[in-house]
């Protein structure tokens, strides 16, 4: 198959009609969070007491999605993954950040999309939670000296788990649809143990599985498949692109590192189609 | 079950991914909030301070050659994401003004909690240069190390903290 994709970075459609795009998109993503209960601040931070485990296994399932279907076109040739902007992992505030994001939620009991929709649906909880949200931006932002360093330590480029484990990326995928559908089993048998009447009567345990059952099937069989593909097929079959062969864990890192300066001075986003937008990278959300 | 206004969570789970694939095809990038609401906070700021935002070693090149914060990627797909949201409640006749809380708490305590977890989770965001969408949806569809870490301690956190405020929830 003719590489097609990213469209915009193939200058199939404008840099105007991408924008555009958006919007549709961010349609069916508001359109699935309402529906999957996400804007409801009880039913999100319940899933921390194992009350309802639909957050995380939404979670999982959405990840499943664009994980395949990301290799899978990638595999195809459809979709060339080195002209796409990848998250560069900073391990250490990356895993500090988390730990205080999940006590946010807690708290909070919101993230900031299931907020912004839950805004959408008239709810006062997430009003307040957006503008606390807003608060904790710009302290970041204005005090960045006082962290600057730290946000920009630990850098590994971009750094999958298959170069983590040093294993087949197709394993990798494999092993996540595993651990997804297992954790998802294992998650919901954990709130069957400990509370014995599911807070959402409406769902019959026999329809959802009507539903689910086939989808859950057919990830594990893509996922079993891709399993034996080797690596370098996912890159167009002659190794890994430029892109990917970054030298990680060499003090401040490459070329790419060096640009951003020791303050972040970021060069503006108006480069060209298809090198990497570090302001973009500067927030990857 | 009412399937037009709750999905089971692997139908909804899949719809949302769908919506990421369609922005790592059309766009090679994935979707996020988190970015639009630290553009919009750095555009409030601006009108307040702006040669101290322009000069921000954070917020500053938000602003780089005369830009806008908000003409960004993120911000159409805000729009969208808004608009969706609005249409599912509106469908279902579950648009209401009010305050989601627990059987236990008071409104204005609720709101007080909402206001400090907001905080914590926005600085939280920023340090992990992104949220749950940004980073860890779409780092977990790349396999990123540091999407996959942050996943990990989301749940670590919120497991950690879930026990000192039960009385919020349940």
């Amino acid at each position: 198959m003719d590489i097609v994709a990213p469209l915009v970075k193939t200058g199939l459609i404008s840099e105007a009609l991408n924008q555009w795009l958006a919007v549709p998109i961010g349609f069916i993503f508001g359109f699935g969070l309402y529906h999957a209960g996400f804007t409801d601040s009880r039913k999100i931070a319940q899933a921390f007491y194992l009350k309802d485990v639909g957050v995380p296994v939404v979670m999982f399932s959405a990840i499943v999605t664009g994980m395949l279907g990301l290799w899978i076109l990638s595999l195809a040739g459809f979709i060339d993954t080195s002209k796409m902007y990848y998250l560069p992992t900073y391990l250490t505030p990356m895993a500090i950040g988390g730990v205080l994001f999940g006590i946010g939620m807690a708290i909070g009991g919101f993230c900031p999309g299931t907020a912004a929709a839950s805004i959408a649906t008239g709810r006062i909880d997430a009003m307040v939670f957006v503008l606390g949200f807003l608060g904790g931006s710009i302290l970041f932002g204005d005090l960045f000296p006082v962290w600057g360093d730290f946000y920009n330590s630990d850098y590994h480029g971009v750094y999958r788990l298959d170069e983590l484990f040093g294993v087949n990326l197709g394993l990798v995928i494999f092993f996540i649809v595993i651990a997804a559908v297992g954790g998802s089993l294992l998650m919901r048998w954990g709130q069957h143990l400990f509370w014995s009447t599911p807070p959402d009567q409406t769902m019959q345990p026999e329809q959802v599985l009507k539903y689910e059952a086939p989808l859950v099937g057919v990830a594990l069989l893509i996922g079993f498949g891709l399993a034996f593909v080797p690596s370098a097929y996912f890159f167009g079959g002659s190794g890994e692109a430029e892109y990917y062969i970054i030298p990680k864990q060499q003090g401040p890192g490459p070329v790419r590192k060096r640009q951003r300066g020791p303050a972040v001075v970021v060069p503006p986003a108006t480069a060209p189609a298809g090198t990497m937008l570090p302001a973009e990278g500067d927030e990857g959300c | 079950m009412n399937l037009r206004c709750r999905f089971p969570p692997v139908v909804a789970g899949v719809v949302i991914g769908i919506s990421m694939l369609l922005t790592f095809v059309t766009a090679g990038r994935g979707i996020g909030v988190s970015g639009t609401m630290t553009r919009l906070v750095a555009t409030v700021q601006h009108w307040i301070y702006p040669e101290l935002t322009e000069k921000s070693a954070y917020f500053g090149h938000y602003f780089a050659h005369g830009a806008h914060p908000l003409d960004n990627y993120l911000s159409y797909l805000m729009v969208g994401l808004l608009a969706g949201a609005l249409v599912g409640s509106l469908s279902c006749g579950d648009f209401r003004l009010t305050v989601q809380r627990g059987p236990r708490i008071s409104a204005s305590s609720r709101l007080f909690l909402a206001l400090i977890g907001g905080a914590i989770t926005g600085f939280a965001a920023r340090l992990a240069r992104g949220c749950t969408s940004g980073q860890g949806l779409v780092g977990g569809a790349e396999l990123s190390v540091g999407s996959w870490a942050f996943l990990l301690c989301i749940f670590i956190g919120g497991f950690g903290t879930a026990w000192f405020v039960r009385k919020q929830w349940i």
